[in-house]
């Protein structure tokens, strides 16, 4: 099950440019992602939406693995800017989660 | 007098022809008792056909003439218009149908098909040859109407009534005017509050002399019939009786109350839809307080008392957008303050679609569910905790923490057991008022100079309602600026020296035409021809044929089974 953390939505509201919620899950990225990753953006979008920390820490592997070239960023019809939710990630798993820096 | 018919056969240009050898016809029924002129035309409903028989009317002195072509759905209309303009009663017309009940019925046995209609035209001019003129029934209209319920769809009608120079009278059961749309916060889409809406009605009413508001009143009584009607209201001190020439019903919706426990109903801290905008209308100021308690997470959940399997199947309509422009408003007041719509399917159509899309950019958070796992509300102290299915997350649950739950409840139709009984007030299978036609005729009734408006007659948001409103001013406008209605005669009649009064057909009449009467020392049955639709449950009742429908007498239907029997063909 997925426990709602409101932690983890707090942190993720501070930064504005942060736009998952635009997404209405219609798959362009899924198909157009060069990396097949494991975890298609939409699906690790949901689970931020939801707070869902536990996954975001399960599925860090995929978060660093992703190229960041924009394929879908360029092809999503909501606007949603996928790479820079994808380093706001990342930045939130090295700060808050494994507190390297 | 000596019956003068002719008869017209149509080949529907091959649509009849093909099929009924319609000069077989035509030679057939030429020899018929009282027939003066037997002609066939390619489409009897072509202007140049019509120029020939109205030539024939005039010229040989017809007094009844038969067209054996289409349904009367169809062409009634235009030929009884086609004898009007020759000098002939409309009312000596009588349309045969031979081509939905015999040509296209029988295409695979053309000579059976032509034998048919032989007798078919023979059992018209039979009914022709006893046919009486008839006038239409004239019923003088008093100007003035009697509006029920004086919510947003009321006093919209009222007010476009009270413009057409109509005496309107406007009766509300509550203490005061306004309807569920006063007790609103804030309404879709301009924002406002719905007291400020109302307010600006009520101006409106107030500019009129001939709008009368009769508050804590109901409707008691209803006599009469379209155009004339008399009513008795029931205020807080006296009662009184208003003349008035027809009545919109626009009583609206009663919310949809949950049941103890449902969703965590009855729980300081779960809301209706209702209850949370008088939460916003009382004004939250500085943090968002419920019950001396701060909230952070409000959950939404959608379709509460709509969509069900068994009973309240409907959609209400407006709560979908009703919940996201709530939250559109909470997220621009409180923006720190989370939400979760809980929602079954998102239904803000139309134009209201964008504030979906502005609740989404603004956080929101939505979790779609489908039954029969829907959202469950456990309560923990001061707290909830929402397990719903999300199929957004291709159904894995999802546990979400609130302080405050509000159950998008929809709608439904109110207890109204009196008036629907004193108005007669078809109610349809949802409870909601049944109108004659879903898309061509939606605020009348099967009710004669009766009209719905507004969400008594289904849900509908304040912009459908004022729609609803104004279009019922309109009908009833159409019928009571007539200074005199104009009804279709085909309706029962007494024959007063056979009824032996014994209230067979009273009580077989569904719409309280008949009534008994003394008359001449004796009772018996008396007819309101305004109410009569001339359906006939009254006349296969009656122990001594003593009531009979115009245009459809006993003599008339025997003569037309003689016709259609005939065996020399």
């Amino acid at each position: 099950m997925i426990r709602v953390d409101e932690r983890l939505l707090e942190s993720l509201a501070k930064d504005k440019d942060f736009n998952a919620q635009a997404c209405f899950n219609c798959g362009t990225c899924s198909a157009l992602c060069p990396m097949g990753l494991g975890l298609l953006p939409r699906e690790l979008f949901r689970y931020v939406l939801l707070g869902a920390r536990d996954r975001l820490r399960e599925l860090s592997d995929v978060i660093f693995s992703c190229l960041l070239c924009r394929l879908c960023e360029a092809n999503c019809p909501r606007g949603v800017r996928i790479t820079h939710n994808i380093r706001t990630l990342r930045s939130y798993l090295v700060k808050d989660e494994y507190r390297i820096l | 007098m000596e019956a003068k018919i002719g008869v017209f056969i149509c080949y529907c240009g091959g649509n009849i022809s093909d099929y009924v050898d319609c000069e077989k016809v035509r030679e057939a029924v030429s020899k018929e008792p009282g027939v003066v002129v037997a002609k066939t035309f390619m489409f009897t409903c072509s202007d140049a056909a019509q120029e020939e028989m109205i030539a024939d009317i005039r010229q040989k002195g017809l007094n009844a003439i038969v067209i054996a072509s289409c349904s009367p759905k169809l062409h009634l209309e235009t030929f009884r218009n086609m004898a009007r303009r020759a000098g002939l009663n409309p009312y000596t017309y009588v349309q045969v149908n031979i081509r939905e009940q015999c040509s296209w019925a029988h295409t695979h046995h053309k000579e059976a098909a032509t034998r048919k209609a032989i007798r078919l035209v023979r059992a018209g001019i039979a009914k022709a040859r006893l046919s009486v003129p008839l006038e239409p029934i004239k019923v003088k209209t008093t100007p003035a109407v009697l509006v029920v319920g004086a919510g947003v769809a009321g006093m919209k009608a009222a007010l476009a009534l009270a413009d057409m120079g109509l005496e309107v009278h406007v009766v509300e059961r509550e203490k005061a005017a306004g309807g569920w749309v006063k007790e609103w916060a804030r309404v879709f889409p301009s924002g406002r509050p719905g007291e400020e809406l109302i307010n600006t009605l009520l101006k409106g009413f107030e500019e009129r002399k001939n709008i009368h508001l009769y508050l804590e009143t109901e409707v008691v009584e209803k006599r009469g019939s379209v155009g004339q009607f008399q009513v008795r209201l029931k205020g807080p001190q006296r009662e009184q009786e208003v003349e008035v020439g027809a009545i919109v019903v626009a009583t609206g919706f009663s919310p949809y109350v949950p049941k103890e426990g449902e969703f965590g109903y009855g729980a300081s801290g779960v809301l209706t839809l209702q209850e949370f905008h008088a939460l916003l209308k009382r004004g939250i100021e500085g943090r968002f307080v419920y019950a001396g308690r701060e909230i952070k997470n409000v959950a939404f959940i959608y379709c509460v008392g709509s969509r069900e399997k068994e009973e309240r199947t409907f959609c209400s309509r407006y709560c979908c957008t009703a919940a996201v422009y709530l939250g559109l408003l909470l997220a621009e007041t409180y923006p720190e303050v989370k939400q979760f719509h809980f929602y079954r399917d998102m239904r803000t159509y139309g134009k209201y679609e964008i504030f979906y899309h502005n609740c989404l950019e603004k956080g929101a958070i939505f979790l779609r569910f489908e039954p029969p796992d829907v959202p469950k509300v456990e309560v923990a102290g001061e707290r909830f905790f929402i397990r719903v299915k999300d199929r957004l997350t291709g159904g894995e649950e999802v546990e979400v923490p609130a302080d405050l739950v509000v159950l998008v409840t929809g709608m439904g139709l109110g207890p109204n057991e009196n008036l629907v009984n004193v108005l007669k007030l078809p109610v349809g299978k949802d409870g909601f008022f049944n109108e004659v036609h879903p898309k061509l005729r939606p605020v009348e009734t099967v009710i004669d100079g009766l009209f719905i408006a507004g969400a008594c007659q289904g849900p509908k948001n304040i912009a459908e309602s004022v729609t609803s409103g104004l279009a019922a001013a309109a009908k009833t406008g159409a019928l009571l600026l007539q200074k005199e209605l104009r009804l279709e005669p085909l309706v029962a009649h007494v024959l007063k020296e056979r009824c032996t009064g014994c209230g067979e057909c009273v009580a077989a009449c569904p719409y309280e035409a008949l009534s008994l009467k003394e008359e001449d020392g004796k009772h018996i049955a008396s007819l309101n021809p305004a109410l009569c639709k001339g359906e006939g449950a009254c006349v296969p009742v009656c122990p001594e044929e003593a009531i009979e429908i115009w245009g459809y007498g006993h003599e008339q239907i025997r003569s037309m089974i003689q016709g259609l029997c005939k065996e020399e063909l």
